[in-house]
């Protein structure tokens, strides 16, 4: 069985955000949210390096782990996934997710959030696969058509890499010992912890 | 004067009874998911499937 990860590859990343926009696309995201951006670090210096941050589909995930109406479950590939239907909004997971991946549509004045919205693996939710009701709440369901996230498909330079997690870590070696370099694996040990 | 007093219960007992709703309150267990069914889940248990996103990992991630 497949553990599905994303792994991005900093010395690859040139920050087109095209990530975002296939995200986006794929999906018809709400206005307002983002399921993935591209974060620069130390923009503007030289050595700075780009990485696109999604949900990495933690291992032990945080946001389940905090959720009060447990609206959480993963799928035995490792894609954690929830339930809008159980979800109400009350943002402890976004406090506890330390790659800031949920996010809540603004449906009101004064703030109010509402339910919550972030990268699905592009394997949509607990609806029949592929169906509108699934596409209009969770967004494409890629995965049930032997397809991968679009954001990693559509990555020029496959900085961005999404798929099972022996897979991704074969091509991310066979790269680091081709350009003799150091592995950065921006946020893989914290998400899938340590020896992965 | 009664028959009207005792149409008008009538007709509101009809219609309130018709606005009733059985309420059941979810029972949250702590750790326990007690959301839908994801169907996508069986189907990743399929073998095909799983070659067929292998495949599709190994087009799109490995180098040309």
């Amino acid at each position: 069985m497949a553990r599905m990860k994303f792994l991005c590859d900093a010395e690859r990343c040139i920050e087109c955000n095209a990530c975002v926009t296939a995200c986006k696309n794929e999906n018809e995201v709400p206005w307002g949210v983002n399921r993935r951006r591209v974060i620069t670090l130390n923009d503007g210096q030289p050595g700075e390096k780009s990485i696109s941050v999604a949900c990495m589909h933690c291992t032990d995930a945080p946001c389940a782990a905090v959720c009060p109406v447990d609206c959480f479950y993963t799928t035995d590939d490792g894609i954690v996934l929830h339930d809008k239907d159980l979800c109400i909004g009350c943002g402890y997971c976004f406090y506890a997710c330390p790659f800031g991946a949920p996010q809540f549509p603004e449906q009101a004045a004064f703030g109010v959030r509402g339910k919550m919205d972030k990268c699905t693996f592009c394997a949509g939710g607990p609806l029949e696969d592929n169906s509108n009701a699934e596409y209009e709440k969770y967004g494409a369901n890629r995965v049930a058509e032997g397809k991968l996230p679009a954001c990693a498909e559509m990555c020029s330079t496959k900085a961005l890499l999404a798929g099972d997690g022996d897979l991704v870590a074969d091509i991310y070696l066979s790269r680091v010992m081709k350009r003799s370099g150091r592995p950065d694996t921006w946020g893989w040990q914290k998400a899938y912890g340590e020896g992965v | 004067m009664r028959w009207k007093a005792l149409a008008v219960a009538a007709i509101a007992t009809v219609t309130l009874a018709g606005c009733y709703e059985t309420a059941t309150p979810r029972q949250y267990e702590p750790g326990v998911y007690k959301g839908s069914e994801d169907p996508l889940r069986d189907k990743l248990q399929t073998s095909d499937l799983q070659s067929a996103l292998e495949e599709r990992f190994r087009t799109a991630a490995e180098d040309r």
